[in-house]
């Protein structure tokens, strides 16, 4: 069962008050940033900080994230063997142009791995497309590693490549971000959506994630708590939905009591798809509290 | 919330910056006694600013509406960090005496407080580690002298025999002053030169402590009637923090009959030191029946005036200016 | 090791702890923190278990503590430790496992 990411949330890596709570909002996933959050005299305090953090603050059930700085500066190395050292589940790779980028990140990683001892492939991935050149070449990053667990828009350096700002209706973005989607598809990974940084404007974030739900992204980035239980109620299933997905777990069960292979449902039959939609909206459900442990839709 | 450094030589960040100090209620003096100034910025709003320049701080300055929160800790924190990556570790600053515990709660230490002021400091250094570091010597007549000697005249020499004869032992502390014509390893030299045959004499450097009152920075004193008062007491009770901890008993200061600056330090010295520390003021010694001033040997210096130099200094400090002339001159010229 | 010239990391914001090391002879620690009743021993039993860590046994530190966690004060004063002895880019893995 895929895990959920409907939120993956930033967190300067700089600032231990931040670090310290990242673990309190209930995000899906908590990124700790080592990149343009944090200035160049603190590079080395944030790695430090990062890397005490993850191993000694308990975040829960949210995987824990960290994007590192580029290997084209020197402290790319230094903070790949430091969070790999501290346990990282995944190292986020920023403004990934080409499938080479992952594969050298990669090679650092595992040479990572082997130096303290750990387990090769341990470290997970994702990378961060943040320009044309990268969001032409998502199909061919997506697949770049067998480690990358998704791959994400980062949107405020792709406008500005693209001579172009944020607009509300995000079409500056569409193109953007339907490549971004079909190559974390065709590759079988997660596809994250970009941050909305006007963090006091509900109205037009919730507009953007209808718009990402609505494509079939995983999930947002998001830059404050207060932007995660607005992605989670529009990421939340209808209770339509989730009777029909226990529909179709039901409909499995039977087949398996009988030992049945076919499974079917109103007669006809489901396939492999449909499985997994009903999976991930009873997990959505789960995550939203709308059923209980068994599946139950809890009635108001 | 976004930290920037702002140019206040542009007229945007300066309208900014100028409307938010006058708002809380301080006074600009000179900007180019401001080394960096940065601001925080809600949105597009300046919500706090603060300066430095060497290593104090200046001008810390927060809207109303943000005060007592963190943006204070962010400010001075910014500040102490900006200042650390260019290798500067050790920190003052001057403030009113009701935010002397804001400063202390993060992590600053008290070196002497007046009716209007406290001064503060932090990091690598301290005031009682320039006190532990001081030589020290026994006697129950200790004195101390403060002097600029910028440079060494024979009006100096006089006030340090004067106070030699009455001692068993003489500090003489050579204030730090690199604005000065004669820099302060310069003045420390001459003034060392020239005592050098008076056996109860020590000659030492100001260090952080012993600096020009007029360098204090007085933005926060609302009324400019007090600012010297403010400077020569604040100046007073740091000399006496230092004296106390040598065992100083009495200082010595020439009279300076033409100067009102001069005679409200004194008074201020006389009523901050008692009663453990007694001033005595010296009257001048005249040459001609004219008093001998460093201010008139370097006016000599600017004429090249040697005949006249001789008159006012000692050998010692007349062959450092005869060998050294042509340098002084151009510093002369370059405004110092 | 050896403190070769004074450094600082951290800061004063809340949660943070802002770190300076100096040279001196042994190893003095000047707290300043306002749960320092509760957790002083505690704080400096962090930072003197570090120092031994690196082995460093003469260095003045000053520490403004604004209730910080353990792993934010070693942290800190990790990145102060190789500031102060100019290798910012060479972890000492033995020390950080």
């Amino acid at each position: 069962m895929e895990r959920l990411r409907r939120t993956m949330m930033f967190v300067p890596g700089n600032n231990p008050a931040m670090i310290k709570d990242a673990g309190i909002y209930g995000a899906d996933s908590i990124m700790f940033d080592l990149e343009d959050s944090v200035s160049l005299a603190e590079k080395d305090a944030a790695r430090m900080l990062v890397f005490e953090a993850l191993k000694n603050v308990d975040y829960g059930n949210s995987e824990l994230v960290v994007r590192i700085n580029g290997l084209d500066t020197d402290m790319g190395k230094a903070d790949i063997y430091a969070m790999v050292k501290a346990g990282v589940e995944v190292i986020r790779l920023p403004k990934t142009e080409t499938p080479d980028d992952v594969v050298e990140t990669e090679k650092i990683i595992a040479e990572a791995e082997k130096f303290f001892g750990i387990e090769n492939g341990r470290t997970h991935m994702m990378a961060a497309i943040e320009s044309a050149e990268g969001v032409l070449n998502a199909p061919a990053i997506a697949k770049a590693s067998d480690r990358l667990i998704g791959i994400a828009l980062g949107a405020e350096d792709y406008v500005t490549n693209m001579k172009t700002h944020r607009y509300p209706d995000g079409a500056e973005l569409s193109f953007a971000r339907n490549m971004i989607l079909h190559g974390a598809r065709a590759a079988g990974i997660a596809a994250f959506d970009t941050v909305y940084s006007d963090v006091d404007n509900t109205e037009g974030f919730n507009h953007e994630v209808e718009i990402i739900h609505e494509l079939g992204f995983d999930g947002k980035s998001v830059i404050n708590p207060r932007q995660i239980p607005l992605v989670n109620a529009i990421y939340a299933p209808s209770e339509k939905e989730i009777r029909n997905a226990k529909a179709v777990l039901n409909a499995i069960e039977e087949a398996h009591k009988k030992g049945s292979g076919v499974i079917s449902l109103h007669g006809k039959m489901v396939d492999k798809p449909v499985v997994a939609r009903a999976e991930r909206t009873m997990a959505l459900a789960k995550a939203s509290h709308l059923v209980d442990k068994e599946g139950n839709i809890y009635v108001e | 919330m976004d930290t920037i450094k702002m140019d206040l030589s542009d007229p945007y960040y300066y309208q900014q910056w100028k409307k938010l100090i006058e708002n809380e209620g301080l006074y600009i003096e000179n900007l180019d006694d401001i080394t960096e100034t940065i601001g925080i910025y809600d949105e597009d709003k300046l919500i706090a600013t603060g300066s430095y320049f060497n290593n104090v701080l200046k001008y810390l300055a927060i809207d109303q509406e943000y005060q007592g929160g963190n943006v204070f800790n962010k400010l001075v924190s910014y500040l102490i960090s900006n200042l650390a990556s260019q290798n500067i570790f050790h920190v003052f600053v001057f403030t009113k005496t009701q935010y002397q515990s804001s400063f202390e709660y993060l992590g600053f230490k008290m070196v002497a407080k007046s009716r209007f002021s406290t001064l503060l400091e932090t990091g690598d250094y301290s005031i009682d580690q320039y006190i532990s570091e001081l030589p020290k010597v026994s006697g129950n007549n200790i004195s101390a002298i403060v002097m600029n000697a910028n440079p060494f005249t024979l009006g100096h020499r006089y006030l340090v025999e004067e106070a030699a004869k009455q001692s068993d032992m003489v500090y003489v502390f050579v204030v730090s002053q690199n604005a000065s014509l004669f820099k302060t390893s310069e003045r420390v030299e001459l003034v060392k030169a020239g005592t050098k045959d008076l056996k109860n004499v020590v000659v030492i450097t100001g260090g952080d402590y012993m600096v020009s009152f007029v360098t204090f920075p007085s933005y926060f004193i609302k009324s400019r009637s007090d600012v010297v008062t403010y400077q020569t007491e604040l100046d007073a009770q740091v000399f006496k923090r230092i004296a106390k901890s040598l065992n100083i008993t009495k200082r010595f200061v020439g009279e300076e009959p033409y100067s009102p600056t001069t005679e409200i330090y004194n008074q201020s010295l006389k009523k901050i030191l008692a009663p453990e520390i007694v001033l005595e003021v010296l009257k001048r010694k005249e040459i001609d029946d004219d008093i001998i001033s460093a201010t008139k040997v370097r006016q000599a210096i600017a004429e090249a005036d040697l005949e006249t130099i001789g008159k006012y200094v000692p050998k010692t400090t007349f062959d450092f200016i005869k060998m050294n002339l042509k340098d002084l001159l151009r510093r002369i010229n370059n405004g110092n | 090791m050896e403190i070769k010239h004074t450094a600082l990391a951290g800061t004063l914001e809340s949660s943070d702890v802002q770190i300076t090391l100096s040279e001196g002879k042994g190893i003095s620690i000047d707290l300043d923190s306002q749960v320092e009743k509760q957790f002083g021993k505690q704080i400096k039993k962090v930072v003197t278990d570090l120092l031994a860590k690196y082995d460093i046994s003469d260095v003045k530190v000053h520490v403004v503590d604004k209730g910080a966690l353990d792993c934010t004060i070693k942290a800190r004063l990790i990145a102060a430790i190789q500031r102060a002895t100019d290798t910012q880019n060479e972890q000492n893995w033995g020390v950080l496992g």
